[in-house]
């Protein structure tokens, strides 16, 4: 499982860190910087609970 | 001419239903917000028939489209101001540039170093109260603590809390009678001035002798190669007054006011306070205090089969969109344990809430304060909580509890 963020339509609202906190990490800006491009097994459920709850759709969860 | 994408159709684009002022709608907007959701695709509002979006959809694209629906309309929304606050009333590209320097500063990060004093401000105000078994929760809790919080988060004195909530109340709700609009007018006019005067006399302070703060940061800091402007910063503190404040006092008082009419829920945060943060969450869409964000149309643009012209102004109804079945599972159900939650309680696109993270701190560390503290309440026999006009703030929410043997 593979997840990406696209800079372009992250706005900061800081979801995906505050629910996911070992996927996903904050920039200086407080934007998000994923930790893992590589999901580390058993971080599956964080990896997608943070996807969802992005209000911009800024995050893509690529599942193979 | 551009087009929402999405292709809902409106079944019936011209009636009016929605008065966005009667205090009915303002004390309990859902039943209103569904009845939208239901019917329209583009709704008007009674008093000047300006349109209204609703769904989630088409609201999140608005608001993702500031070339089209722009911020830029500071003259009529009319709040005094000499020039468009910074950087709320700009639009990118310029406010992007802002943002950058700007997110710096409210990070979520720089938002936590200030919790351990947000938690002793809170825990001040209660003791102020606890013990008599009753408050008026508005003005003993709701209002002061996000004052004191933004004093300290500016580096500013806190005995400049009665100033600010007085500057604050003369632009938001200056105390003229309502109905005469030139007086409001002048009263606004003349708060502003006062409030460009205070920031003015603190640029000079902090560029005589600098401290470690957020205005002496404004003096510092680079954009684009050169210091901000003094209107600028001017410009940037006026909105941080006004957004600064009121917002999180409408947001708690619904908060509370929805759980002292829930039992059931509020004790679930007293047995598991590890819930708070999802609560927050939830209240945030189910109440949107914010329920409304204005914009002004660039250009013609098509929503469903509804044409609004160039120069309008929208309404985009955030609050309807938060309780939007298309976007969110059982919507009219407040739920604690939902797993996704999309709401735009701050907004979405370029203007999110700029201070989302010190909200979401203070609201969290007050309902975590509060319930530790006084983990029984209930709006006081016979009272009806009182909510305001635009944004939803409880002007009355009278509590009561047990004080003593009683608990």
């Amino acid at each position: 499982m593979k997840v990406r963020v696209d800079g372009t339509k992250c706005e900061g609202h800081g979801r995906c860190y505050d629910l996911a906190p070992e996927m996903y990490g904050e920039d200086e800006r407080g934007h998000c910087r994923v930790k893992h491009e590589h999901v580390p097994e058993g971080l599956e459920a964080q990896a997608r609970l943070g996807a969802e709850n992005c209000p911009e759709d800024a995050i893509e969860i690529d599942e193979d | 001419m551009a087009r929402c994408p999405h292709t809902a159709p409106n079944p019936d684009p011209v009636t009016s239903i929605v008065d966005v002022v009667s205090p009915e709608f303002t004390a309990h907007p859902q039943p209103v917000f569904v009845r939208v959701l239901e019917q329209f695709r583009v709704a008007k509002t009674i008093a000047i028939g300006s349109p209204i979006l609703s769904r989630y959809e088409d609201v999140v694209w608005a608001l993702r489209h500031p070339e089209i629906f722009s911020s830029e309309m500071h003259v009529l929304i009319g709040l005094g101001t000499e020039r468009p606050m910074i950087p709320q009333q700009i639009d990118p590209p310029a406010q992007t540039r802002f943002r950058k320097i700007l997110d710096l500063r409210f990070s979520r990060a720089r938002v936590l170093e200030i919790e351990p004093e947000v938690r002793r401000h809170a825990n001040e105000l209660i003791d102020a109260f606890v013990g008599r078994g009753e408050c008026e929760f508005d003005h003993a809790f709701a209002i002061p603590l996000p004052c004191r919080a933004f004093l300290g988060f500016m580096g500013l004195p806190q005995e400049d809390l009665d100033l600010f909530l007085e500057l604050k109340n003369g632009i938001i709700r200056p105390p003229v009678n309502p109905l005469d609009l030139e007086a409001a007018k002048a009263y606004r006019t003349k708060t502003a001035k006062r409030i460009y005067a205070y920031f003015e006399q603190l640029i000079e302070e902090r560029a005589a002798r600098p401290r470690d703060d957020m205005m002496t940061y404004f003096t510092q800091v680079e954009l684009d190669g050169r210091t901000l402007e003094r209107t600028e910063i001017l410009d940037i503190c006026f909105l941080f007054l006004l957004g600064g404040l009121d917002t999180v006092t409408a947001t708690l008082g619904c908060s509370v006011a929805y759980l002292a009419a829930h039992p059931e829920q509020r004790q679930s945060l007293v047995q598991e306070p590890a819930l708070i943060p999802a609560a927050v969450e939830e209240l945030l869409r189910w109440e949107t205090p914010v329920m409304l964000i204005p914009r002004l149309t660039t250009q013609e643009v098509t929503v469903g089969d509804v044409t609004i012209p160039a120069g309008e102004l929208v309404n985009l109804l955030v609050g309807a969109a938060d309780i939007d079945e298309a976007e969110f599972k059982d919507a009219l159900r407040v739920d604690f344990s939902r797993e996704r939650n999309r709401h735009i309680a701050f907004g979405a696109g370029p203007h999110r809430c700029l201070g989302s993270h010190l909200a979401r701190m203070e609201l969290r560390v007050a309902l975590e304060e509060w319930h530790h503290r006084i983990p029984e309440y209930a709006i006081a026999p016979g009272a009806t909580p009182r909510v305001s006009p635009g944004i939803r703030e409880v002007m009355h929410l009278p509590l009561v509890w047990p004080v003593g043997g009683a608990a």
